[in-house]
């Protein structure tokens, strides 16, 4: 389900980095150019480390991608100006690394690796990152459509300012001089040095031997300019194309660091408590890499789908006595019973009914999990609700509960997404775990002017000074 | 774009002046030598809305004239590179038409007024459009945008283009600011 919601706003992130960024360095004012120092593709390589991720604290990301931690600030730094990511800055105490280290283990693998985590108890400022998906978005239009907008305007003469040449001494004015140049003789304009009325530079018939040459050279720059149009459009259709397709759906959104955390190490809680879920943890650990806990690598995530939510799913469940699952009555007293203490107070205390994630499901697939913690909190206040219709059926019919809500129609989708999850997670999460870098696929759109994009989006910063 | 700033100016003050009314002299002189006047940082000086405080004055040697630091709160106008103004014109000839939107002059070179407005010469110069629908001349209101600024330490002048969507001859007179 998220899986489909994030990955066109990965790609669109993937190919705008690919557009954009590509031939930028983020280099400190005082390093030398050499060779050495070029790290241009460097802003591409972040940004797709963080399509695979969602917060990330800056120093972890560091290690991961082998960068010294003050680049990968630069570049973010850089990202963070272009409204690419945002980030968040805090003092953080042990409890807050415990926070995030939790909440990084709940999108990751549902476990958290203790020495790991020993390691990050550190009492300083702690930097995060994420990406800003809808900003994202509407950051990449609006960049198209300046590039647009600057080349259209420049080829219909628009907003440039007009040149007068005198043809008799050739000095040259524009039009901002308009002011001194105007006689009150005549509704010329003048040149200061010899009074000759003055002609605008593009009317040659009037400055034949000066506006000549210059007119063949405006012809070619307007020859130019539509050419440089033309390539820009071919070359940018893959990302108008992704953004047509982003347009209408919903933007995954990590919202602030804090929100982030609290509601991912929820939800990990309400996983453990999850029958089923033990299955996945083993698969999941393989991801470790021996003992490399690897928080955030590749694109495994946790996604839980809910009863109430997914009445496919539970209808799969419930009548599919090979699973785990099984007819709900039963269960849900023996999972009452098997609770450990701890865990039942943890449930308890996070969302003051242990028996809800009884209807959790895991599948171990490769998803982002941001849409799934919407999904949970929905779920949980929609299973409020029906426990208290089972209870009441309860009542009555002990053995039956799902003849009212969960409907039949949807049970072989529900049944093929089980199959997925039991054969998919292994060979899918070794698959993912490489590199930063190399994960990127070849969604290369050919060199663009960045150049030009990049003066043009400031072009027209309010200068107090100007002039 | 107009700005309600606090701005500072010493002020000389002639021995005269001093007496009961030292106070009231220093604002009247400050909003004759401010009012009206152009700086190129801060814009237009339209009007001082009030004095917020008159430092300790101090002698100048030789001529008796007392330097007082006057820091007062006035409403500047400031014309930016994009923005929309609406003006009247002052004149126009073939190389486009100037007008005027309060204290800033504005020159629209005729490469950037619409292309189905042509200049006619007479009288009464103007720029008509083929049917005569709309005529811009002498004392005609048109909304207009700026694109270019010359800002000098004591003059702001603009150009601008009526050349754009909802740009050019303001038709209704009560929409004209
Ligand atoms: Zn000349």
């Amino acid at each position: 389900m998220n899986h489909e919601a994030t990955n066109p706003f990965k790609r669109l992130v993937k190919l705008a980095a690919r557009a954009f960024y590509d031939d930028i360095s983020t280099k400190g004012d005082n390093q030398p150019k050499t060779g050495r120092s070029d790290n241009r593709g460097l802003v591409v390589v972040v940004l797709d480390a963080l399509t695979r991720r969602q917060w990330a604290r800056e120093e972890d990301l560091a290690k991961e991608l082998k960068l010294h931690s003050k680049q990968l600030r630069r570049t973010l730094r850089f990202l963070e100006e272009e409204k690419m990511v945002s980030r968040d800055h805090r003092k953080e105490t042990a409890k807050g690394a415990k926070m995030y280290n939790a909440a990084i283990a709940a999108t990751t693998d549902g476990q958290q690796n203790g020495k790991e985590h020993e390691e990050k108890i550190k009492l300083h400022t702690h930097s995060y990152c994420c990406l800003d998906y809808a900003q994202i978005y509407d950051v990449v239009r609006y960049r198209i459509h300046r590039l647009r907008k600057k080349i259209k305007d420049e080829l219909e003469d628009k907003n440039t300012v007009q040149e007068y040449i005198c043809p008799n001494c050739g000095k040259r004015y524009n039009a901002l001089d308009a002011l001194r140049l105007v006689s009150m003789d005549d509704e010329d304009f003048h040149c200061e040095s010899c009074n000759a009325a003055l002609v605008a530079e593009s009317d040659k018939l009037a400055a034949q031997d000066i506006g000549d040459g210059d007119d063949n050279a405006r012809r070619r720059r307007r020859e130019k300019l539509k050419d440089m149009l033309q390539k820009m459009e071919i070359q940018l259709k893959p990302l108008t194309e992704q953004l047509n397709r982003v347009k209408d759906l919903p933007v995954p959104e990590y919202r602030g660091l804090q929100a982030w955390e609290a509601q991912a190490s929820a939800s990990a809680r309400a996983t453990h408590d999850d029958a089923n879920g033990s299955d996945s943890f083993k698969s999941a650990q393989g991801q470790g890499f021996g003992g490399t806990p690897m928080p955030y690598f590749g694109e495994t995530k946790v996604e839980v789908s809910i009863y109430g939510l997914e009445p496919k799913e539970e209808d799969a469940k419930s009548n599919n006595a090979s699973t785990p699952m099984k007819v709900l009555p039963p269960w849900m007293i023996k999972q009452g019973m098997v609770l450990t203490s701890e865990q039942r107070g943890e449930v308890k205390q996070e969302m003051k009914m242990e028996g809800s994630s009884t209807k959790t499901e895991i599948l171990d697939d490769k998803k982002s999990s941001d849409e799934y913690l919407k999904a949970y909190y929905a779920a949980v206040y929609k299973m409020q609700q029906e426990r208290a219709v089972q209870s009441q059926q309860e009542s009555s019919n002990a053995e039956n509960v799902n003849n009212g809500d969960s409907s039949t129609s949807n049970r072989v989708v529900g049944m093929k997404s089980k199959r997925q999850d039991d054969d998919g997670d292994d060979d899918v999460d070794w698959e993912e775990v490489p590199t930063a870098g190399n994960a990127t696929e070849n969604f290369k759109v050919n060199d663009l002017n960045v150049q030009a994009a990049a003066s043009d989006i400031d072009e027209d910063d309010v200068d107090w000074e100007e002039g | 774009m107009f700005f309600h700033i606090v701005l500072e100016r010493n002020m000389q003050l002639h021995p005269r002046h001093f007496g009961p009314h030292l106070r009231d002299k220093l604002v009247a002189k400050l909003m004759r030598d401010v009012e009206g006047t152009c700086s190129g940082r801060h814009g237009f000086v339209v009007a001082i809305t009030g004095v917020e405080d008159i430092g300790k004055g101090l002698i100048r040697e030789g001529t008796g004239f007392v330097t007082f630091p006057v820091k007062y709160q006035c409403v500047v106008f400031r014309p930016f590179k994009g923005e929309i103004l609406e003006a009247v014109v002052t004149m126009v000839n073939k190389m486009g038409f100037f007008a005027e939107a309060g204290p800033v002059q504005i020159f629209v070179s005729n490469h950037l007024i619409p292309d189905d407005m042509e200049f006619q010469s007479g009288d009464m110069p103007n720029y008509t459009t083929s049917d005569g629908s709309v005529k811009i001349q002498r004392d005609s209101e048109v909304r207009l945008k700026i694109i270019g600024t010359r800002v000098d330490a004591t003059e702001i002048f603009c150009i601008g283009t009526i050349k754009d969507d909802f740009l050019g001859v303001i038709n209704d007179p009560g929409a004209a600011a």
